[in-house]
C-alpha cells in the first residue's frame, strides 16, 4: 500500500460498532413494529373465492397430464364454458376487482404504512449518521476501488490524495444497509426478513399485473392446454414398482 | 447452529422418483431453497469475519468467496446424495442461488473484521 494510515481506536469503539449495533436494533425494532400494526382486514369474500377459483385453474393446468382425457376435458368444460362456466366473467364485472383494490382504504392505508415504515427509519439514520459522523476516515475496506467511486465513498473527506479505499461513515452505513439483511433473514426468522428493495419491486410487479386480468388470462391459457397423457403404460411401472417392494 | 442440524432433517423430497415425469411439491422446493439461502448467508457471514481476520485483501478475498461458495455447493450436493432431481429443479438454484446476498454480508463482514483485526 502507498501509505498505511493508522488510524484512531477511539473510532472504531465510537463509530463502527454503534453504528451496526444502531442499525441491527432499529431492523429488530421496525420488524416488531410492523407485526403490531398489522391492521387485520377482512377480506372481501368475493375477492377470495375469485383468487381461489383461479388457483383450482392454475392447479389443473399443472397436473393435466396426470388424469385421464375424459376427466380434463369435463373439467375443462367446467371452467371454461361461454354461460355458466367458473372462469367466464361479463365484461362490466371485470373491471370491479381491479378499481375496489385500489381504491379501498385499508389496502392503500396499509401499503402506504407499510412503506413509511421503511423509509423513515432509513431517512432518520442517514441524517444522523451525516451529522454526527461526517469529515473522517471510519474504516478501510479490504479491496481496491476505481478513482470513481471516491467521490461517493469519501464524501467527507477532502484530501484527494488519500487512498480510495479509505472510505467515509457514509459508505459505511450503506455498506451495513446492504449487509445486514441476510443477518436480519437469519434472527428475525422466516418471514419477514427486513428486504425493502427487493419487496417493494416485487410487490409494484405482482400487485398491478394479477388483480386486474386473472380471471380471464387464466380462462384463456386453459384453453390452450393441451392434454398430453403422461402415464401411458403405467400398469407396467406399477407392477414393477411393486415387485421392487415386494422383493 | 441449528440451521445445520435441520438441514440435515429436513430437506425434504419435492419429486418423485420416476423417471421422465417431475411433479413438484412446491412447499418441499421453498423449504430446500430457504434451506440453501440459510446456509449461504450463513457461511458468508463467517467467512467474512476469517477472510477479515487472517487479513485477505483485493483479490484474494474474493476467490476466498468464491472458494466458500464452492464449498456450500459441494455440501448441498452432497447432502442431497447427488441425485439433485429429487430435490430440487434445476442445477442453477443449488449452485447460483444465493450468491449475490450473501456476497453483501460478506463483504461487509470482511470490511468489518479486516478494520478491527488490522488498522486499529
Amino acid at each position: 500500500m502507498a501509505e498505511d494510515l493508522v488510524l484512531d481506536t477511539a473510532i472504531r469503539d465510537w463509530v463502527l460498532i454503534p453504528l451496526s449495533v444502531v442499525m441491527v436494533l432499529i431492523g429488530v425494532l421496525r420488524y416488531f413494529v410492523s407485526k403490531l400494526m398489522r391492521s387485520s382486514q377482512t377480506p372481501d369474500a368475493k375477492i377470495v373465492r375469485e383468487g381461489q377459483v383461479m388457483l383450482r385453474a392454475r392447479n389443473l393446468r399443472a397436473g393435466a397430464n396426470f388424469i385421464p382425457s375424459k376427466a380434463f376435458r369435463a373439467r375443462k368444460i367446467y371452467y371454461c364454458n361461454e354461460e355458466n362456466g367458473l372462469l367466464f366473467v361479463p365484461k362490466g364485472q371485470a373491471q370491479n376487482p381491479q378499481a375496489q383494490m385500489f381504491s379501498d382504504p385499508n389496502m392503500a392505508m396499509d401499503m402506504m404504512k407499510k412503506n413509511l415504515s421503511m423509509i423513515i427509519p432509513q431517512t432518520l439514520t442517514f441524517a444522523w449518521v451525516n451529522f454526527f459522523f461526517s469529515g473522517f476516515v471510519a474504516a478501510k475496506i479490504p479491496f481496491p476501488l476505481t478513482q470513481r467511486f471516491r467521490s461517493m465513498l469519501q464524501n467527507g473527506i477532502d484530501l484527494s490524495t488519500v487512498d480510495v479505499s479509505y472510505v467515509s461513515s457514509r459508505s459505511w452505513y450503506f455498506l451495513n444497509l446492504f449487509g445486514l439483511r441476510g443477518l436480519f433473514s437469519l434472527i428475525l426468522g422466516e418471514e419477514n426478513a427486513v428486504d425493502d428493495t427487493q419487496r417493494m419491486m416485487q410487490m409494484g410487479g405482482g400487485f398491478g399485473f394479477d388483480p386486474s386480468k386473472g380471471l380471464s388470462v387464466e380462462k384463456d391459457n386453459l384453453d390452450i392446454t393441451q392434454h398430453d397423457w403422461a402415464l401411458p403404460n403405467f400398469e407396467q411401472r406399477a407392477e414393477d414398482v411393486l415387485k421392487k417392494v415386494i422383493s | 447452529m441449528a440451521v445445520h442440524s435441520g438441514s440435515g432433517s429436513s430437506e425434504k423430497k419435492s419429486s418423485n422418483g420416476v423417471n421422465e415425469l417431475l411433479a413438484f411439491n412446491a412447499e418441499n422446493m421453498q423449504s430446500n431453497m430457504k434451506i440453501i439461502y440459510y446456509s449461504r448467508t450463513f457461511l458468508s457471514i463467517i467467512g467474512g469475519v476469517v477472510a477479515g481476520i487472517l487479513g485477505f485483501t483485493g483479490l484474494k478475498g474474493f476467490v476466498f468467496y468464491l472458494l466458500l461458495m464452492a464449498f456450500t455447493s459441494l455440501g448441498l450436493v452432497a447432502k442431497a446424495k447427488f441425485s439433485i432431481h429429487t430435490y430440487f429443479d434445476s442445477w442453477n438454484r443449488v449452485l447460483v442461488d444465493g450468491f449475490l446476498g450473501g456476497l453483501m454480508s460478506f463483504v461487509l463482514f470482511w470490511t468489518f473484521a479486516y478494520d478491527i483485526a488490522h488498522i486499529f
